[in-house]
Parts: structure tokens; sequence; C-alpha cells
């Protein structure tokens, strides 16, 4: 059955990605909590009598999320989060009542194919007796919706806590990553960094060193809020990264998606500060969390990426005579390469670049990386 | 990506009612032909998206939920492409009602009032150009607006202005403006309009502005988006004023300069953000350029792309359409800040530089597209070299066509093969390829133009090769035979300043609105340094303003009195009342905006020039004299304001230098006759220096001026001794009749006996034959003056 193109929940979809696609809602995290909230409700207000269906319906609404707005992964991120906690879900409610799965023995024949378990499983009990979950009941169509959808509605509810709590976990193991005395340089304005940084101070005497991060600025609201909360800080232009990293014990960055080679997009000038802390072999630590993790790898430029903004900020449309002889790029994210990277700090533990792939096996389904 | 605030917007939709706009999306000129020959301008493309998208996407940005779209020339198509386009879905959060204006709707204002008559809008509403690019948030702006006006309920309007430096290609050089505006309130104090030609060098302000704001701005370095948040009576005040026709020009101007409607139009000076209006073939350009170098983001190609298409962004700004539909042969040159459509086909060793390519194009191998803008559908043969011009959809321009800087390809033009157009050729198709689109009578106007195109096309085109199967017409190149006015922004010389590749560089070496801002700030820092620099533009305040008026005032000031004569020939030849006649002229000097002595002046040359010559004899001149005074004398202290001793002045001045110059003795004796001026003006007026002639360059018209003057002390003696008459002898008699019994008419007509005119004819006609037979006696004298002769008449009684 093709998703009902006037199904009750399409009115919200279609507000959501216009919103998006005019950017009205930006931030990995916003963006990442309204998608949920959309899905949620595709949910709780779609018709559908087997899991098939269901799965083709939020990944039909993940799609046209995705499209509306490609620059912002944790959208289809999060929707592959949602796809992979309901197939768990899923399974758990059959598992009950099917003949239990012959445990594979390991082989290195079947190696490869234990590198996706899950998928294993899914199409081993695709031919199974669900039990009490009854697919495609001819009497009562809805039967099958109406028993799963508690469930499905509970796992969609970790995904949300996950994202409500998220600062708090990737901050609670923040004095074990700064101690006392030390100098930390960070850049930008990340909630994640800025809660962080925060946690760290209630326990540790540290000093912040934030560049301005031109050309949003953002460095000055990161500066302010951070002295604000009592932490010693130092608010130094972009220029002098390169000077001051002698002196600097670790980098703090935040990150818009980490990749699935372990490299990250993260705000302008996150590239200039990790290649000078590579050059003084100062630690890069980078905070994000796992909704951050994208199945994705960087196709697009070399350093600069994905989204770049309107000259205004750089060249100002005030300078006429500028304005037709040069040519302005404002790239808002920068590529970061894992080689310069040491450790990504998530909700879900320290993890180090290489071994991000692994975190994406596990955080989603392999048949859902395109959307 | 700046974060956007979301709250603001939900606020007005929370709390407020509808927020409605309301665009024009006719052009009401002319600029895109042959381009917007056959369908409507705001459906042409840029960055292969409609104008009218872009604009809808801006106003979906600020929230906007209802929008009523003006509609004129092309109505049926623009009502389909609303019905067509993803606006119309459900879902799209804006309602678009889509209105038709009749075909007499020819201005901007007509549309205003036709908003009215139609009452639709409810509340403050956002009005904008149907050929609007921007990503301004107008929902910030609206929110200061509702807030002005809580607090002050005559703020009827908010421009919205972006900063754009004094020099900047998005700036429209033909048709800018200088805002003045108090830097506190940014209340907008006086609008002046600047055109490129004739260019404009001066603008006045109104002392009155320096006196009451202790803190003015005066700037030129605006772009007026024309993005206006009116309030409901906007569309009133164009009802009530019919005469309003350009929103700029007439209506903001009128507003700021009545001192009746105690009106404030307040501006918001764009800081973040873009807005631009596409009203020129230059400024299609450079708006496409804008968009290109993401100078809208988020409004962009690959981004939010009102068109719906899916474009990848590549280094060097290259957005290539994202479906893979787009064959790029391997030895093509692809330049940077360049956009090609899905379906596209470039061939081998083409050369794209900083162009836009529609959709299902193709380029044939070894062609050139440099800075140019190719629409859907069409083709390009081979070695072709096509330079900073516009070609429309489905055209097919055959090979080895060299298509040059500034030209303009209609729809559906077939051209070449082996053609060199010259620069700013426009090309559109005969009439009959238009048949299939539906005849109707909006398109009529349009018809009559291409008619016109076709009948003279032997003539335009000359000798000129299109191409052997090529079905294009030229269209008329350089300026007009008759350029029917020279003062409207759509002349041909201004034109010029909009068009495509245009530098205009003959017309002007430095360019209009180039003068830096220094210049600016020392006229308004130190208003009595303020440089007249005969190529800049510089602002003067009246207060160090030259008194005389600069040269260009000088050709509204002939059309005005142009169309004053006409309208007094109309009122003589029709008999209008002299009531009529005097609100015609009021309406007509609001109108023009010129001071009451320029009424004055012409309504006394029209009655002077009213008055036929005779050659009979003095006797019917004088006849001829007193019926066309005394029938339209009146008029002369309705216009609005009595000021008799200037009538007496500006008669001289216009006797003097028209061949009524006998006349004006008995004239100023008819006037005098019917109280138009009295006795004491005429002696003031004579007393005045000016009067004399005396700082006259000498000539012969300050000969005759001088004559006149003289005639008038023959006249004034003649007061002078009537009165000592009157004191000696008839002392009794009232001091109403030594008014009416001046000794000039005392010639013509028995005294006090005013009232009984027709009765006392004969009386009338006797004195003067004397003085006919004393001018016949003089004739030896050159040229003997009535006066002169009057002055011997009275001679002769005493």
């Amino acid at each position: 059955m093709p998703p009902d193109r006037n199904a009750p929940y399409n009115r919200t979809v279609e507000v959501l990605a216009s919103k998006l696609r005019r950017r009205q809602i930006v931030g990995s995290r916003t963006t990442a909590l309204e998608t949920l909230l959309v899905l949620r409700q595709v949910v709780s207000k779609a018709r559908f009598s087997n899991f098939e269906q269901l799965v083709e319906i939020i990944k039909t609404v993940g799609h046209r999320l995705v499209e509306a707005q490609p620059k912002e992964h944790s959208v289809g991120n999060t929707v592959r989060k949602v796809l992979h906690h309901i197939r768990e879900e899923y399974q758990t409610a059959t598992r009950g009542t099917s003949i239990a799965t012959p445990k594979a023995q390991f082989s290195i024949a079947k190696f490869v194919l234990q590198g996706q378990p899950r998928k294993q499983i899914t199409s081993a009990l695709k031919s199974e007796n669900r039990g009490t979950l009854k697919e495609n009941d001819p009497d009562d169509p809805d039967s099958f919706a109406r028993s799963l959808k508690p469930v499905l509605m509970e796992a969609l509810q970790d995904v949300l806590d996950e994202l409500e709590t998220v600062y708090d976990n990737v901050s609670k193991n923040a004095k074990d990553h700064i101690h006392s005395d030390e100098i930390i340089l960070t850049l930008g304005m990340s909630k994640t960094v800025e809660a962080f940084l925060k946690t760290a101070a209630h326990n540790r005497n540290y000093t912040v060193i934030v560049a301005e991060t031109a050309p949003s600025y953002e460095g000055r609201q990161m500066a302010q809020s951070l002295s604000s909360a009592g932490v010693s800080t130092f608010l130094v232009p972009d220029s002098s990264i390169f000077a001051l990293m002698s002196r600097v014990n670790k980098v703090i960055l935040g990150a818009h998606a980490i990749l699935a080679n372990g490299g990250m997009f993260a705000i302008t000038g996150s590239q200039i500060a990790a290649t000078a802390a590579r050059a003084h072999s100062t630690p890069v630590v980078v905070c994000a969390g796992q909704f951050k993790l994208t199945p994705l790898w960087n196709l697009y430029h070399e350093y600069a990426a994905l989204d770049f903004g309107n000259p205004d900020e750089v060249l100002g449309f005030e300078e006429g005579q500028l304005v037709d002889k040069v040519d302005v790029v404002n790239p808002y994210w920068d590529y970061v390469r894992p080689e310069l990277i040491d450790a990504y700090i998530t909700n879900d533990g320290d993890h180090p670049p290489s071994s991000i792939y692994r975190l994406l096996k596990e955080a989603y389904d392999d048949e859902d990386t395109e959307l | 990506m700046a974060s956007q605030s979301n709250t603001t917007k939900e606020k007005l939709v929370d709390d407020e009612e509808v927020l409605q706009a309301v665009i024009l999306a006719d052009s009401f000129n002319k600029r895109f032909r042959p381009l917007s020959a056959g369908k409507p301008r705001c459906l042409l493309p840029i960055c292969n998206a409609p104008l009218l998208d872009w604009t809808l996407e801006s106003l979906a940005l600020a929230g906007v939920q209802e929008v009523f779209v003006i509609c004129r020339s092309h109505a049926d198509q623009v009502k389909e492409a609303i019905k067509e386009s993803k606006w119309s879905k459900p879902g799209s959060g804006m309602k678009i009602v889509p209105i038709m204006t009749s075909k007499e709707t020819y201005s901007p204002g007509d549309a205003m009032r036709d908003i009215y008559t139609r009452g639709l809008v409810t509340s403050d509403f956002v009005l904008v150009m149907g050929d609007l690019v921007s990503n301004v948030r107008i929902d910030e702006v609206v929110r200061l607006h509702k807030e002005r006006r809580k607090s002050n309920k005559d703020a009827i309007m908010t421009i919205v202005v972006k900063e754009s430096g004094a020099e900047h290609r998005t700036r429209a050089r033909g048709e800018s403006s200088i805002f003045v505006l108090d830097s506190e309130t940014s209340e907008c104090l006086h609008y002046e309009p600047v055109t490129g030609f004739p260019s404009t060098k001066v603008a006045k302000l109104p002392r009155e502005i320096l006196a009451e704001h202790p803190e003015v701005e005066i700037r030129n370095d605006l772009i007026d988006c024309s993005i206006d948040i009116c309030s409901v009576e906007v569309p009133s005040l164009f009802q009530d004023n019919f005469d309003y026709l350009d929103i700029r020009r007439d209506f903001v101007h009128g507003v700021l300069t009545s001192d009746l409607l105690m009106k404030s139009i307040h501006l918001y000076v764009v800081q973040e953000g873009y807005a631009a209006r596409v009203q020129d073939t230059r400024s299609y350009e450079s708006i496409s350029k804008d968009i290109l170098s993401r100078w809208t983001f988020p409004l962009v190609p690959d981004d939010n792309h009102p068109g719906g298409h899916n474009y990848e962004h590549l280094r060097g700004n290259r957005y290539i359409a994202k479906d893979g539909s787009v064959v790029l042969a391997r030895t093509c040159k692809i330049g940077s800040n360049t956009l090609i459509g899905p379906s596209t086909q470039v061939s081998e060793n083409v050369q794209v530089i900083s162009s836009v390519i529609g959709q299902n194009c193709r380029i044939g191998a070894g062609s050139i597209i440099d800075n140019s803008y190719i629409f859907d559908n069409t083709v390009i043969g081979p070695n072709c070299k096509i330079q900073r011009s516009i070609i429309g959809s489905s055209c097919m321009i055959k090979e080895n066509t060299l298509v040059q800087n500034g030209s303009l390809i209609g729809d559906g033009v077939i051209l070449g093969p082996d053609v060199a157009l010259s620069p700013f050729e426009r090309l559109s198709v005969k009439r009959s390829i238009f048949a299939h689109t539906p005849v109707t009578e909006d398109s009529d106007e349009e018809d009559s133009d291409l008619e016109a195109v076709e009948e003279n096309q032997e003539q335009i085109r000359g000798n000129f090769n299109l191409g052997k199967d090529s079905n294009a017409l030229v269209w008329p190149r350089g300026p007009p035979d008759e350029e029917e006015d020279i003062e409207d922004v759509e002349n041909y010389n201004n034109q010029r300043f909009m068009r495509l590749g245009d530098d205009a560089s003959d017309i002007f070496s430095s360019d209009a609105g180039s003068e830096t801002s220094e210049e600016e700030e020392t006229s308004s820092d130190d208003e009595t340094d303020s440089q007249y620099d005969g190529r800049s533009l510089s602002v003067l305040s009246d207060a160090s303003a030259p008194s005389d008026i600069p040269s260009f005032p000088d050709d509204t000031e002939k059309e005005f009195q142009a169309e004053v004569r006409q309208s007094l020939e109309r009122a003589f030849a029709e008999g209008h009342s002299v009531d009529n006649a005097a609100v015609e002229l009021k309406t007509l000097r609001m109108a023009s905006n010129v001071s009451l002595t320029r009424v004055r002046q012409a309504v006394i040359a029209a009655i002077v020039e009213q008055i036929p010559l005779v050659d009979s004899g003095a006797v019917q001149q004088r006849e001829k004299i007193a019926s066309v005074v005394g029938r339209w004398g009146a008029l002369i202290d309705k216009i609005g304001g009595v000021d008799a001793v200037e009538t007496v002045g500006l008669l001289q001045a216009h006797c003097a230098t028209s061949s009524r110059m006998p006349l004006f003795g008995q004239i100023l004796a008819a006037l005098y006759q019917d109280d138009i001026v009295d006795e004491d003006d005429i002696r003031t007026w004579h007393g005045l220096p000016a009067s004399k002639g005396e700082d006259r360059k000498p000539g012969p018209e300050t000969e005759s001026f001088k004559k006149c003057w003289l005639i008038a002390s023959h006249m004034i003696k003649q007061f002078d001794d009537q009165e000592s008459e009157e004191d000696s002898e008839e002392e009794g008699e009232s001091e109403d009749d030594v008014t009416s019994k001046p000794p000039g008419t005392a010639q013509q007509q028995t005294p006090s006996e005013d009232e009984e005119e027709s009765g006392e004819e004969d009386g009338a006609i006797h004195t003067p034959l004397q003085s006919s037979a004393l001018v016949g006696e003089k004739t030896e004298s050159p040229s003997p003056s009535p006066a002169e002769s009057e002055e011997d008449d009275e001679e002769s009684e005493e």
C-alpha cells in the first residue's frame, strides 16, 4: 500500500518540511527534537496492518524531511534511530512467541554476515508465526497497529528522553577530562560544549580561551555565558589561535555532524584550530550527542563543507563596488579530518574516531542508510 | 545560518489577526519587452524559478497567511501559474487569491484604488511588487509598524529600504531615490526621486525639516525594496487622491508634503538580509548574480529554491541540478557563478561563464555562453557566442550566431544560422505565432505595440539578415522619434540606465548616484558648505539653494504652462463657468506642485492671448478686451489667493514678450475697471524697482517692458489728476464712487454706472472714438501705444 498522501499527519510533516527548508528551525538538536515530535504524531495517527507498512510510512516521512533540508543531518539520523528502535521493539514483541533463533555458530565463513546481526534476524523472523501479534488480519486490519502502538510510543519516548538528557549525559564525565589549572581552547557556541565546561567548573578550577569564531562571532556569546557561570574566560581573535596553542592543554570542540569515517562537520575555524593543535600535539576532544552520528562521508569539499552562507557577514552589502568584483565564499561548516581528532565524548561513553563506524552500526540499521 | 527566532511569528499568529499581503504582480511598464510580450513579467524566470515564486517565498518566510495577487496583463496566465504552484497545495500555510483588475488599471495607484473598492484588506498589510527577491524578516518590520501604530495613529506606512553604498550593482541607476529621515525616530521626512537622465543634480528639502528635527539623515545610498507595511487607510488615501499614480513619486511625496493629511511615513533600514526588485533588465542581471553568490541565503538554488528544483552547490558557486539529468560533456568548461537547470545538455568544448541556463536546454559544441540568461527549452547551436543577453524560452539559435551585449530575444524566436546581431537588439516572433495563446481583450495593448513593430518591420530591419528560417521581428532600436515626455522615468535615455549591459557612459561620464558619501556628509554636516557640483548629486536645503530654479524644473514648468493653456482654451471654447475653470486650475496646481505665481502667470498669459487682435480700430479692440476681461478676469483671483500687485507685474512681463504688447494699457484699465486690481495696487507695483525693468538685460523685451511701465506711469498720473479733480470738484461724492470712477475708465464709461454696463454701451463707445482718432494722428511715432494715446486723450479732455 503506498503511503497515503492525505494522511492526517501530512500537514504537520509539511509544516516541518517548509520550516526546515526556510531555515526557521536550525541547530542539530532542535531539528532532531522537532523531527521526533513529528514522527511521534505520524506513528500515533498512521494506519497500518503490518510492520512493513509502518516502516514504509516512516521512511517516506523521513525522506520528505531529509529532502527538505539535506544539510541538517540530525533529521535523517533521528529518523534512522526511530526506525531502529521500532524494529527492536517489534522483535522483542514477536520473539517471545517465536521459536528461539538458532544460535549462530561463529565461523569465518559467516563473519561478513555477522557484521549485520540484526538484519539477519529480521529476515529470519519474517517467515515465522507472530503469535499474538497478528499482521494482515482480514477481520480487523487495525488490530496489529492497536497492539503494537503502545510499545512503539514507548520506544519513541526513549529516543526523546535520550535527546533531552543529552547534555547532562555528555557532561557527566567532564571532571575526568578537565583537570585543575588546565587551559582549554574552544570555539563557537555549542550547547554541548557549554554544558560540558560548566559542569567541569563545579569540580575543577581551570581557564578557557574562547576564539571569536568569525564570521558568526558565536564565540563572544560563549565567552559571555562561561564567564557569567564563573569560569575564568578569555576571548581572543581567531588569528591568535596558533600563537596561543603552545599554552593550551586541550582543545574542546563541538560538532554539527560526526561522519562515518570519524571526521566531523563543525563550525568554521575548527579546521584551523585542530590543525594548529596537531602542530603542537595538543589533544583535540569533541563533545557531541550520539544523534549527530551520521552514516555519511564528506563528498563535497575538501576543507570548507556543506553549507555556504551569506557573503554579507564577510564583505558587507554596502561595499557596492567590491561586490561586483569579488567572489566571497562563506562556509558555515568546516570538515575536520579524523586524523586531527583524538576522542569523541558522547552521551554513551568516549570513543576514538576509529571506532565511530562501529557506533554507527549499533545505532542504525544498514537498510536505512539511504532514506 | 543565523538562528532565527520562531517566536515572533507565532505570536503574530496567536494574538493578532491574519497577516495579509498584497502583491502588485504587474510592472506597469515595458522594460522587459519583448520578453514580457507573451507572458507577464512576474512569471519570467530568474535563476530558473518564476519571479512570483521568489516573491511568495519571501512572504512565506515572513509568515504571511493571506496574499492577494493583483494581476492585469495576462492575468489568466498568472492565475493558472498560482493554481499549479506548490502554494495552492494544502499545508502551504498561505492562502493566495488572484485578483484580476480591469484593463484601465495603468498604474500602481489605480491598483490601490481597486484594492480599496474591493475592500480586500482588513488590517495592516504588506505591499510588495511581484518581482521582489528578499530574505528580510518582514514580520519583524510588521511588528515594529504595529507597535508604532499603537502610540501614533498617523504612522500609516513603513518603507523597507536596504543600505547599499553609493555604487552597487543592485542599485537602480535609472530610478533611485533620496530619503531624508529623522535619525532618532526613523521617520521619513522627505522623499525625492532621482533619475539617471535627465540627471538629478539638486534635491531640495523644505526648510521646516531642519527646523523641526534636530538630527536628520539625508541618504542617497538606499535601495528601495518596495516592501511597504501599509495601514488600512493607505488604499483609501489613494481613493481620495485620484491623481496618485506611483506609490513613491506621488503617494509618498504627496503624503509628506501635504499640510492637511498630517500622516507620517517611517523607514526601516534593513541591516540583515537582502531585498531587491527585478525592475528592469539590468537589475535582472545583478539580482541573478546576487542569488548565485548567495546574498539571498537561505533563498539560494541549493537550499530553498522556490521552483522546487534541487541543485547541488559546487565549489565556485556552480549549481548543477541534482537529479542526474544534466549532461555535461567532458571537455566543456563551466565557470563560476553558474546555474544549470535539470535535463540540460552541454556539448563538447562549450564555455559557460557566469550564466544561468534553464531546464531542457541544449548547448551546441564550441559555443560560448557569457554572462547570459537562457530560459527553458532553448536550443543553442554549435559555435554560437551569446554575450550578456537574455534569451527567452523555446528559442532556437542556430549555428555560428553571435548575440551581443544587451540583446533580448523573446520566446520562440528562431535565429540564424550565421547571423551577427548588433548590441541591444530586441527580437520577438511574429504575432501569428502567438495565435495559439487565447486572444483575450487584455492583450489589446500588447498587440497594438506588436502590430506597430510588425508594420514598420521593413523600415526597422533594413537590409539586416536574421538567417534564412528566422521567424523573428526586430524591435525598434534607438530613441523613439518623438519622446512624448522627457520628464517621465520611462524616457529613452533613462531606460538606458536600466538596460542590461549598457553602461550609458555616453549619456554621462560620471555616475548619478555615485558621488561618495563624504560629499553628502559634508553637505548635511555643514549646510552652508554644500558643494554645488554640476555633475554630482548634492543635497541642498532651501536655505542655501540658489533662488533660481535649475534647468530641469523648467521643463515641468513648460509642461504645466501648456496644461494650463490647454485647460483654459477648453474653458474658453466651451464656455465653462469661472468657478469650474478655477477648480480645474487648482487641481492642476496641486498635481504639478507649482507655486501660485506660476498659475497666475499662466492664467494671465492665457487671458491676454485670448483677446483677439483687431485691426479695424481701437474701439473694437477695446470692446474685445472689455468682454474677455469681463468674462474671465475674475478667474485671476479665484485660483487661490489674491495678489493684485503680482498680477500687474505678471501682466507687464507677459505683454512685454507678447505680440499683444500694445494692449497693455487697455487690459490694465479693463482689469482696473473690473476691480481685479485697484489704484493702490497699480501704484505699489509701479513703485517696485523690478517693474521698471532696471535689473533686466537690455534687449527688445526690456524695451517693451519699460514701455509698459511708462504707460502705467501715465495712468498713475491720471489717477493723480483725477484725485485732485475729485478733491476740488467732487468732494461730496462717496468714496465708492471715487474708486469706481478712475480716469482711465472715464473715457470708456460714464462714472458710477458700472452696474448698468450694457445700457451704457453707447457712452462707452463714444469716448474711445476720440482716442482712435488721436492714434491716427500720431502714426508718425514708431510704435504708438494705445496708452499713450489715452494719455493724449486725457489731455485733450482737459
